[in-house]
């Protein structure tokens, strides 16, 4: 059998791309990192986010104007919050990166990002989505409560760290199939 | 089942005296019992057996093959079974076409237990039979056996139009060698393996046993504690 060749680790970026130029150009600082599958992919600051998302929505020149979703990850050492924006006008996509180190989230507290829920209706769902899963908590959001899972469930299933529970329907019983 | 309730069931309850009326046919039936069954039964069950009514129930991809068993082409109405109930209180068995979430379970068991009796299941596809390709997934029922009792288990992902027509016949050939009698004396389980709470999703034993063993240990901390260890 053959060794599949180990993956290449993704090319450095070389300076901001498009959006990132942009933002800088108007006071944002952003980090740029490798892009994922062709699409220009930045690191915000919390802080930052929502001034950036006004002017990416709003500048004629970009006019990200389209959420396409809010996603999660549960990296080995960040919580990510990830959005994904595209722009009919000028057929562009961007990712924005907010992450937020676990050595910052306060012990027994959830990591902190603002909500964009008051930009893009879309994100609304969105983000309780990723509140559930992920477990991250978007502040200024008008009704963050889980969507998935029922409302008391413990914990957030796609951390790292979660245990599943064990209980009447997922034990492996004798008198089961399983 | 205790037999309390196996004596108990031809009896209605004080409360009800004024609303239920036990005709005589059923009267009858009831008091002649072992009695009659070989008379009554293989008729009762030969009808019964070709009119099993079906609730309307999918939760995910299984639910196309149960539309399509009921389209022209494979036409589940050849074995008396075409009506498509959209309501539990007038339909015999149900096919459970889908993944059963931790969140659908209790919803289940709501319409299972409104179903009239005698009432069957069929488990349709590997997500309801052992939970197939949700395997160990924090949000599935691991096999629907574990909410309602079930009567004949059908596996594939999906299972074809005539596994369904196989489970069907064989749901039949069940019902058919039945006792009228018996089936009438819950000598069956009729009634949810266990129950689910609405708002937790947890089986309602388990929050039971916590809520008595933190009555207990409010009452006498030392002791329950003793106990649980
Ligand atoms: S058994 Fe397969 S086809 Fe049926 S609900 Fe499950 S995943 Fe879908």
């Amino acid at each position: 059998m053959s060794e599949t060749p180990a993956a290449k680790p993704p090319e450095e970026p070389k300076g901001p791309g498009l959006c990132g130029q942009f933002l800088k150009d108007h006071g944002i600082a952003t980090n740029r990192l490798p892009d994922s599958c062709g699409v220009e992919t930045i690191e915000i600051d919390g802080a930052h986010l929502e001034a950036a998302m006004k002017l990416l929505r709003g500048s004629s020149e970009i006019k990200l104007d389209y959420l396409v979703a809010v996603s999660g990850v549960d990296s080995a050492d960040t919580f990510d919050s990830v959005y994904q924006l595209w722009s009919y006008t000028n057929n562009n996509e961007l990712i924005i990166k907010v992450r937020v180190k676990k050595t910052d989230v306060v012990e027994g507290q959830l990591p902190l990002v603002p909500s964009l829920s008051r930009f893009w209706s879309a994100a609304n769902w969105h983000e309780r989505e990723t509140y559930d899963l992920v477990g991250i908590r978007y502040y200024g959001h008008p009704y963050l409560r889980r969507i998935l899972n029922v409302w008391d469930w413990d914990g957030h299933p796609l951390r790292r760290d979660y245990k599943q529970l064990v209980d009447s329907l997922n034990d492996k019983a004798p008198g089961s199939f399983r | 089942m205790a037999d309390s309730d196996v004596q108990g069931m031809n009896e209605v309850p004080d409360e009800l005296k004024d609303t239920v009326t036990l005709t005589t046919l059923e009267k009858m039936i009831e008091a002649m019992g072992d009695l009659l069954s070989p008379v009554v039964s293989p008729i009762a069950n030969a009808a019964r057996s070709n009119s099993v009514w079906p609730l309307t129930f999918g939760t995910s991809c299984c639910a196309i093959e149960m539309m399509s068993v009921g389209m022209s082409k494979f036409d589940i109405s050849r074995f008396g079974s075409e009506v498509f109930r959209a309501t539990p209180r007038q339909a015999d068995m149900i096919i459970t076409a889908g993944t059963i979430t931790r969140k659908m379970a209790p919803a289940l068991i709501t319409l299972y237990e409104q179903m009239p009796e005698p009432k069957y299941v069929i488990a349709m596809g590997a997500c309801t039979v052992t939970g197939g390709m949700f395997n160990d997934s924090y949000s599935v029922v691991q096999g629907v056996d574990r909410v309602i009792p079930v009567d004949i288990y059908l596996p594939g992902c999906p299972p074809r139009p005539e596994g369904i027509l196989d489970a069907l016949l064989k749901l039949q050939q069940k019902i058919r060698t039945e006792s009228y009698a018996e089936r009438k004396k819950k000598k069956y389980r009729q009634n949810a393996v266990r129950q689910v709470d609405y708002d937790t999703g947890r089986p309602l034993e388990d929050l039971i046993d916590e809520a008595r063993f933190e009555t207990a240990l409010a009452l006498d901390p030392l002791k329950s504690l003793q106990e649980k260890a």
